[in-house]
């Protein structure tokens, strides 16, 4: 019923290493003539993409025709999966990203990522491509390199648009034979390198420099690298495939391909099997070579396209999707005639057990030390295999084996299990997914869930997700997306989905995400789409359901929903998104519409508001004045222009700034006190001013404050000066005193000090005039003025003064025997003890 | 400190997380590199990390982030600063002014402690957003004391009550929901106060509605290690930082100025004994010349007051400043006896143990050497006329004792000439415990203000009297700020209500010792008496230490350790109801069950921590009360995480906005 395994095998090196060509899909009729076109393959079993190749010629009839050029997707089961007509420059070279996008560069540098849903972004390699033009390129799966006009190189790394950089100029005078890049992840240096066969030698160019190899091969007109970077295949213009190592030190094989009978023409393309064998493919004709110059030659009917895999090469022709991979060393070691090894028996013993032969018992106990071996291969070869039935077959005698284990870990044996009933899903033609177990393993199972959700395969997406036990986020976005879009209200309303409203939606996406538990989808990003999508109802709705107020908020904004933006950014109590907008609305209102929207927010815009004069008072001051003069705010007016003031240092115009801010409080009528304030307060600049001219300038008192002036004034012999200030600005007799003593005792004008306590009876008594001559040093000075205070005090007074004696004098006058007692207790040196003591027998 | 019970909570997770965290930053960007260091982050930075380690990473230089240009020594320059217009234009210069230069480096700003969108807004009108990568040094709670965490924001109070800018309070959410991450959920979120309550609900959203896989655990259940977090905004009680710290730590903040456990200190006290033993007595007789004097005279070195290096601080930092003295006395006669009694160590094994002392002994001189300056320092500052006058006047005040007396007292202080810090302290603390000053006093006090300070503190003025501070008003208030919230303080009533103030006589002196009004020597800080109201609900009405006491005396047996009572599990504000509500401001109390229903919930024994959090800074008083409440019971300590250390100056200086936290320059950076 089903072919065995070996039907499909072929020998290579005396017989040794077997590659085998496995039958993915029969796609009779389905693809045009691949001749006609050029054509970019997706790897791990992805889709082509098709593009007339204008320079050839075809029969009137055979294709459609069309003006403009049209790009067609079609899977590896020869499904189509979408197509799109291409309206910008002329298209340099398409490839696919390593998420299945389609990446179209035209010759202005400019590029787009198609997903397979035909949405698109759209990049540009910058104005010097655009300028010199791009003439060729090449695509990998993290980004591509482009050759400009120029001879220069350029990269883009990633695919979210970052800027081109360029790679060192390899001075070229005129474009290459060919060239090929090695991604950076299968290089040494993990940075790009790129290959340019230049005359009779190949140029390797990085970031950094350019290296000749000095090579006299050449030139070669197919450059191509292996999967893992390390091999390249070169063929030169005589026809000969020569294998080199990457570093050009290790000569691998060489190759005639004119030896190749029937083969005519050029060669087509040149491409790994994996990594040990090349396939050579001309129009008409196929040959697989060996890494010793061995040779398969393969019969296809018409012309064909292949794509390297990391395990293979898929090879697909006019009437079937193929598979070239060397044959794994498991299946070999089942499958092989005439194999002996531990696994071909238990095999052979599972067989025979079916057909309830003894020879199965037989079988087990020979092998009976390899068992576990032999069960492991068995799995290993099972996942192998195309054909379910062999698979199953495989896993059956695996599990016979398994039988007469006394321990065995049943993990592996699940999970392969799992695994095969996952990859029989997608390998299905309609979803036509060819993947193999190890790109399946290369590439994870969330990579093969993002896969099919752009194929609106929702439905096996979530039950594969759900099989493997992966979240179903993923899949719940992008399904929330797709029926987003599907439901979009059309003129004619046909199909199930068109007629639903923006409620109906919306309660259909929010009850399937709770039905799921997909509590990390966010909602922000679904609505951002039916926002995109021309349904803002829709997504106003579903922001609704966004708890995160930073997702929330720049959608808003995006809408234009400034009101409601600002709101739920206040409310989030985060800061830094209260600025996102109100720098955004900033930028994008008039500036009156922009403070009534924070003006009329009224309490709840207050932090807001705020935070917006926090922000302009750093920043934009000429904003904050605007703002606080079109809300009539006459204090926060004034204290602006007074905190301009203190910034200033010429002098009129500080008081000019003063004067604005006394103009501000006057205008309102609480603040009465405040205008009377700044009143003064421009006095007293206009006086300092004044003083200044007076003195030359060599009394510098602008600015200070009224007591300093004062004090400037008593110590620059100014006195009457002071009198005066101390009139117009009706300063108390008590604050006075303390001034001019503090002044006077500064510049050590005693005797000035003396007249000015002398001139009439002071108001704050002559108490802190001891004290603070004391304080300053001054103790000497200090004593005369203690005659004056009063006399309980006196007594401790001198003795701050240092002057013992007339602290005992003064005991000795009022009668207090206990004080000089005291004293006397507390005498500084013996002679002082000796006078205090004759004065207390004197006092007897 | 007596630590019988250890902290359920360790708070020593987050500085190692700190430091790994900054270690990942600067690891991010590969070789060597030139660190230019915003001035406000240096000194929490200085608390997180050494310079050798920055330099075991790859650091070779520092640089203030100043305008004007730079010249780094490698290419790769790191910027670490506060995401803040300022310091985003003066990396823009310095860009540019290489551009011009055309010299190449590379560039990384790490923003503290989260990207932002303003520092990329301002550095792309600048044109140089392309230069530089952004990234950010998530720094959060910093410990600066086993049972103390900050996030060392000074500026706390002024952004979010003279600003409007409330960046603090997302800050303070993320911090305390990383706090969660650690330790899982409050069971209970208790407050009071506008900003309090709207921190509150910030945190109760942060956590999730339905399950979702990518929470961490411990943001699912209720912790069992925490059983409250209490958060008290500063405007709850305003009069505490206003008054004159007591306590010997207070005291240092209030002569010397703490920042980041920072204090500068004349470098005499530092250096290695000098052999001089008379030079104490000069030392007093000096002392009576001003302290300010005194401490500008010789250069200053920076001293990290943290226990960990200093065994005395320990001992002394909570003690009333009168006991320091006694206290000090005491340390240094058990000293000299430990080194007389080893001294006469006669056999090999006794002199290996005092050999082994030594060290020990010999950094406990040392400490001592420095208390002692210290407090000679201090005390020759509390003999000054200006400290007594402004003691006497906030008793009066808080006595609410002949309060027009007091007005004129500070009207004498303006006269004198005295700081400026001060005076308004003591305005602030008269209108605020009477309700207002009479409109033409107060009118007449501001003018003598402006003239004898300058007009420029007109701002100052109008801020402090703005209704978001309301800390400096008219009585009656002016029509035009009635109709806003600014209901006046019940202070009278809260005195008699939550026994603020214990007599200061002799015979009351026992009770004030014990008691956390001793802080103040005889005036309870309203906010940790808040605390008690919540936490200690027997300490509010009478003494707890008295009761134990009794307690004692009637078994009868005073040997070994008093039985401590078990703490009250967390009923929010009940029986305080009342009390509470007068305060202006939203009250708070939430039940955070997590997923499991509030019923089920787990009873555990063993102790557990309550966490503070002083929205806008606390003092060293709060703190030092603090510790006090919670030594009087079992079963419960006390986490203080507060924005940052406050204390009156500082708070006037913010308001004001005249000390940008100023860069400490000097040791940090080499």
């Amino acid at each position: 019923m089903f072919e065995h395994p070996t039907s499909s095998w072929q020998a290579m090196q005396d017989g040794n290493v077997f590659y085998r060509r496995q039958q993915l899909y029969s796609i009779p009729g389905k693809l045009p003539n691949l001749s006609h076109y050029r054509i970019a393959g997706c790897r791990y079993g992805g889709p082509l993409a098709l593009m007339r190749d204008s320079s050839k010629m075809i029969a009137l009839g055979t294709t459609p025709l069309s003006m403009k050029p049209q790009i067609q997707i079609i899977s590896s089961a020869g499904e189509g999966i979408m197509s799109f007509s291409w309206d910008q420059g002329k298209i340099i070279r398409f490839g696919w990203t390593f998420d299945e996008k389609l990446v179209v560069l035209n010759e202005e540098g400019t590029y787009r990522l198609y997903d397979l849903q035909g949405e698109y972004q759209q990049y540009s390699l910058g104005s010097e491509a655009a300028e010199m033009g791009v003439i060729d390129a090449r695509i990998h799966e993290n980004g591509l390199v482009a050759l400009t006009g120029a001879l220069k190189l350029l990269e883009v790394k990633e695919w979210r648009g970052e800027r081109a950089l360029h790679l060192a100029n390899p001075g070229l005078s005129q474009p290459p034979h060919a060239w090929a890049v090695i991604p950076p992840d299968s290089t040494i240096s993990r940075h790009v390198e790129v290959l340019l066969s230049v005359e009779s030698t190949i140029y390797t160019v990085d970031s950094l420099e350019t290296v000749d190899q000095l090579l006299a091969r050449g030139p070669f007109i197919q450059v191509s690298p292996s999967p893992n970077g390390k091999s390249l295949a070169l063929l030169t213009f005589s026809g000969l495939l020569w294998v080199v190592s990457t570093d050009f030190q290790r000569n691998m094989a060489e190759f005639d391909t004119k030896s190749v009978i029937g083969a005519d023409g050029p060669v087509c393309q040149v491409e790994w099997c994996s990594n040990d064998a090349i396939l050579v493919i001309w129009e008409n004709a196929v040959s697989l070579i060996g890494p010793f110059g061995d040779r398969l030659d393969y019969i296809y009917p018409g012309s064909t396209f292949a794509i390297t895999e990391i395990d293979g090469v898929r090879i697909i022709g006019p009437d079937s999707c193929d598979f070239i991979q060397k044959v794994p060393a498991s299946t070999l070691s089942i499958f092989r005639p005439g194999s002996t090894s531990p696994s071909a028996i238990l095999f052979d013993a599972w067989d025979s057990f079916n057909q309830r032969s003894p020879k199965a018992d037989e079988s087990i106990r020979s092998i009976r030390p390899d068992l576990a071996k032999a069960v492991d291969e068995c799995i290993d070869a099972a996942c192998q295999e195309w054909e379910p039935y062999w698979q199953r077959q495989l896993l059956s005698a695996a599990k016979f084996g398994r039988g007469f284990l006394d321990i065995f870990n049943p993990t592996e044996f699940v999970n392969m299990g799992q695994t095969l009933k996952v990859l029989n899903a997608v390998r299905f033609h309609e979803v036509g997914l060819p993947l193999t177990y190890a790109q399946y393993v290369h590439t994870s199972s969330s990579y093969l869930i993002e896969r099919l959700t752009p194929r609106n395969l929702h439905l096996l997406a979530l039950r594969i997700s759900n099989y493997l036990s992966l979240k179903p986020d993923t899949v719940l976005r992008h399904w929330a997306t797709a029926k987003i879009l599907k439901s979009k209200p059309t003129a004619t309303g046909s199909g199930q989905d068109a007629e639903l409203g923006d409620d109906e939606v919306c309660r259909i996406i929010v009850d399937k995400f709770q039905q799921l538990g997909g509590a990390d989808v966010s909602y922000a990003e679904i609505a951002k789409r039916a926002w995109e999508a021309g349904r803002t109802n829709l997504a106003t709705k579903l922001l609704d359901h966004e708890t995160k107020a930073s997702d929330q908020v720049p959608l808003l904004l995006a809408m234009k929903e400034d009101r409601l933006a600002l709101l739920k950014a206040v409310d989030s109590g985060d800061t830094d998104l209260v600025y996102q907008v109100l720098l955004d609305l900033h930028k994008r209102l008039p500036l009156g519409d922009f403070f009534r929207l924070i003006e009329d927010g009224g309490p709840k815009l207050t932090s807001a508001s705020k935070l917006l004069q926090v922000y302009a008072r750093e920043q934009n001051r000429e904003m904050l004045r605007d703002f606080y003069y079109s809300d009539d705010r006459r204090v926060e007016s004034a204290v602006l222009s007074l905190d301009e003031a203190s910034r200033m240092t010429d002098q009129s115009a500080k008081v000019m700034a003063v004067k604005a801010a006394q103009k501000f409080f006057s205008e309102d009528k609480d603040r009465a006190f405040e205008a009377k304030m700044m009143d003064e307060s421009v006095r007293l600049l206009t006086l300092q001013e004044q003083l200044e001219k007076e003195t030359d300038g060599k009394v510098p008192v602008f600015g200070l404050c009224v007591n300093e002036t004062i004090k400037k004034c008593c110590m620059n012999d100014m006195s009457k000066r002071a009198d005066k200030i101390k009139a117009d600005f009706k300063v108390p007799d008590k604050r006075f005193w303390y001034l001019k003593l503090h002044a006077l005792t500064e510049i050590r004008d005693f005797q000035g000090l003396e007249a000015f306590a002398k001139s009439k009876r002071s108001p704050i008594g002559y108490e802190p005039f001891v004290r603070y001559l004391v304080s300053k040093g001054h103790s000497k000075e200090a004593i005369q003025y203690v005659a004056r205070c009063d006399s309980p005090k006196r007594m401790d007074l001198y003795i701050e003064c240092g002057e013992w004696r007339m602290a005992g004098k003064e005991c000795k006058e009022r009668g207090d025997k206990a004080k000089l007692d005291e004293l006397r207790k507390r005498a500084p040196n013996s002679l002082i003890a000796r006078e205090l003591d004759q004065m207390a027998t004197s006092m007897k | 400190m007596s630590d019988d019970e250890a902290l359920s909570v360790d708070v020593s997770i987050l500085s190692e997380r700190n430091k790994k965290a900054l270690v990942d930053a600067l690891n991010s960007v590969n070789g060597s590199k030139t660190l230019v260091l915003d001035s406000s982050i240096a000194g929490p930075l200085g608390l997180v990390t050494e310079v050798a380690l920055m330099k075991q990473h790859g650091v070779d230089k520092m640089f203030w982030l100043e305008p004007g240009p730079l010249s780094p020594s490698s290419s790769n320059v790191i910027y670490l600063c506060r995401p803040t217009i300022t310091n985003a234009k003066i990396i823009a210069e310095h860009i540019k002014r290489h551009a011009k230069e055309s010299r190449k480096f590379v560039y990384t700003a790490l923003l503290v402690p989260r990207v932002s969108t303003l520092v990329s807004q301002i550095l792309e009108e600048e044109g140089v957003l392309g230069d530089v990568s952004i990234g950010s040094y998530n720094l959060q709670f910093i410990p600066l004391a086993p049972d103390v965490i900050s996030l060392e924001n000074d500026r706390a109070l002024r952004e979010i009550w003279v600003d409007g800018d409330e960046s603090v309070l997302f800050n303070s959410m993320q911090a305390l929901t990383a706090l969660q991450r650690h330790y899982g959920l409050f069971p209970r979120i208790v407050g009071k106060g506008d900003s309090a309550a709207r921190l509150a609900r910030l945190l109760e959203r942060q956590m999730p509605k339905s399950t979702s896989t990518s929470m961490p655990e411990t943001l699912m259940n209720p912790s069992i290690t925490m059983d409250c977090l209490i958060i008290l905004d500063r405007r709850v009680d305003m009069i505490t930082p206003l008054l004159t710290q007591l306590t010997y730590e207070g005291l240092i903040d209030e002569v010397f100025n703490i920042r980041n456990s920072h204090v500068e200190v004349p470098a005499s006290l530092l250096s290695p004994p000098v052999p001089q033993t008379g030079s104490s007595s000069a030392a007093t007789a000096s002392s009576s010349s001003p302290a300010p004097v005194a401490l500008k005279k010789d250069n200053k070195k920076k001293y990290h007051l943290t226990p960990s290096t200093d065994p005395l601080l320990a001992e002394l930092k909570d003690l009333n400043f009168s006991a320091i003295g006694k206290k000090l006395n005491h340390i240094a006669r058990k000293l000299d006896e430990i080194q007389k009694t080893d001294l006469q160590a006669k056999t090999v094994t006794q002199l290996k143990d005092f050999v082994g002392k030594l060290g020990g002994i010999q950094s406990e001189h040392q400490a001592l050497r420095l208390h002692t300056g210290l407090s000679e320092l201090i005390l020759s500052y509390t003999q000054t006329e200006h400290f007594n006058k402004s003691l006497e006047i906030q008793q009066n005040l808080l006595a609410s004792y002949e309060v027009s007396a007091q007005v004129s007292a500070i009207e004498d202080l303006i006269a004198q000439e005295a700081e400026l810090q001060l005076v308004i302290r003591l305005l602030c603390l008269a209108s605020i415990t009477s309700g207002g000053i009479k409109a033409k006093t107060l009118e007449n006090l501001k003018r003598e203000i402006l003239q004898a300070y300058g007009y420029e503190y007109l701002p100052l003025l109008l801020a402090l009297s703005d209704p978001s501070l309301a800390i400096l008003l008219p009585n009656p208030l002016p029509t035009s700020l009635t109709s806003s919230a600014t209901a006046k303080y019940p202070f009278t009533s809260l005195r008699k209500s939550l026994r603020l103030l214990i007599d200061d006589s002799p015979e009351a002196l026992e009770e004030v010792e014990n008691d956390i009004s001793y802080v103040y020597s005889g005036y309870a800080p309203i906010s940790v008496r808040l605390v008690q109201c919540i936490a200690q609900k027997g300490g509010v009405l009478s003494n707890p230490a008295d009761k134990e006491k009794a307690a004692v005396d009637g078994d009868g047996s005073t040997a070994g350790p008093p039985t401590k009572v078990q703490a009250h599990p967390i009923v929010g504000w009940k029986g305080f109801e009342e009390v509470i509500t007068t305060i202006p401001g939203e009250t708070v109390d939430i039940v955070q069950s997590g997923n499991i229903p509030a019923t089920a919930k787990t009873k555990s024994e063993g102790t557990k921590t309550t966490v503070v959090f002083f929205l806008g800074g606390c003092t060293y008083t709060e703190i030092a009360a603090l510790r006090w409440v919670g030594r009087q019971n079992r079963g419960r300590k006390f986490l203080v995480a507060t924005t940052g250390i406050i204390s009156g100056a500082g708070l006037v200086e913010n308001i004001a906005n005249l000390g940008k936290p100023a860069g400490t320059k000097g040791d940090s950076i080499q």
